[in-house]
């Protein structure tokens, strides 16, 4: 089942969700909203190949903005370092940020039990787009675990900003 | 859990999920299949500020259909008036129309308990894709929540035509406030766009 905003609440203050910093004006119905932190990575390297560390430049958002470019790819982060410790998490765009062409993750909506971090979002648009920090674009859902638990010890625990693939790790 | 097609028409009948009109022959195992509305809109070129609004331009798709440009954002809405007060929705694209090489939301496919109107789509071909007004375009799903509900009541709620990103209306004021009172049942539409054919 899908946790509503008022059952997410109850979870943060029983301790089985961890939201930092949290702010109940951030409770929606049934999901978290959370907020875009204030720097950007590229990937440089061309062409992107798994086996390889990958080089990125880092972009800061400057208070009057900055205007993402399509045939781009951006990875951003959350502020909020956000999770489930007993549930599953999935994030998605909120709408008014897909109705400005924004793509904040593709393809890969689903976060695991444990895996309590600051998000990494792959953002792409489709039409020049200026985003500012703090902006509230993304929302984080909860379900409910059926079966014996086991608490996420990948490659992005800790995350405490966006983090480009760590593919290479599964080179041979 | 995700609701049946066969729980997704009682609720239909009991009225903790709206579906105007209800045709039983959009009912999936797991979902229901939506239409394509005629009525679109664009962006005019240039960037988008999130702080601004963007000026929209409609198109109507007529009989002879549309053909969409590929890599553009065309908002599109749906036919049906959906929504539920005790289930969440969330929607994709139907399978068939995905393998044409299109998305029909860009990350954001989860909807919120309580919202009731027509679903802004937004469309975005990677290949040229010509598309008819009617044509079953997605499917909703409908899941079981855990909690107590408290409605939605936000900057779309009761749409009737497809919106432009109301994003910018987060800073026309200094922090966004709950509702003093939540609403304890969705608002109900009444019926004003003539639909022809497709109603």
């Amino acid at each position: 089942m899908l946790l509503t905003g008022a059952e997410i609440h109850r979870m943060v203050h029983a301790g089985r969700i961890a939201i930092e910093p949290f702010d109940e004006r951030q409770l929606e119905e049934n999901a978290y909203g959370c907020r875009l932190a204030g720097e950007l990575l590229e990937y440089t390297s061309q062409p992107i190949d798994p086996h390889q560390e990958l080089a990125v430049v880092r972009h800061h958002i400057p208070e009057e903005g900055f205007v993402l470019e399509p045939r781009r790819f951006y990875l951003g982060t959350t502020l909020e370092r956000i999770g489930g410790i007993n549930y599953a998490s999935e994030l998605y765009a909120n709408l008014s940020t897909a109705l400005c062409g924004l793509f904040i993750q593709t393809s890969a909506p689903l976060g695991h039990t444990g895996a309590v971090i600051c998000w990494t979002l792959e953002m792409v648009v489709v039409q020049p787009l200026r985003i500012y920090a703090n902006a509230r674009i993304a929302k984080v859902c909860f379900w409910n675990n059926l079966g014996s638990e086991r608490s996420y010890q990948g490659r992005y625990l800790g995350s405490s900003g966006a983090v480009p693939s760590r593919i290479i790790l599964d080179s041979p | 859990m995700i609701l049946t097609g066969e729980e997704i028409t009682r609720q239909v009948a009991a009225g903790d999920i709206v579906i105007a009109p209800f045709n039983r022959d959009s009912v999936n195992p797991n979902s229901y299949n939506f239409r394509l509305h005629p009525h679109l809109k664009v962006y005019e070129e240039g960037v988008i500020d999130i702080k601004k609004e963007k000026p929209t331009r409609d198109l109507h798709i007529g009989p002879e259909g549309i053909e969409l440009e590929p890599m553009r954002l065309y908002l599109a809405s749906t036919i049906e008036v959906m929504g539920s007060t005790k289930f969440v929705p969330t929607y994709a694209a139907r399978s068939s129309i995905a393998r044409l090489g299109m998305f029909i939301n860009l990350s954001a496919s989860l909807g919120d308990i309580g919202f009731i109107g027509r679903w802004t789509l937004q469309l975005l071909a990677v290949h040229r894709i010509r598309l008819y007004a009617g044509m079953n375009i997605g499917q909703m799903m409908f899941w079981q929540v855990q909690g107590d509900v408290r409605l939605y009541d936000g900057k779309y709620q009761g749409a009737k035509e497809p919106f432009a990103s109301r994003i910018f209306m987060d800073y026309a004021k200094p922090a966004r406030e709950q509702p003093a009172a939540p609403p304890t049942a969705a608002p109900t539409l009444t019926e004003d766009a003539p639909l022809g054919i497709y109603a």
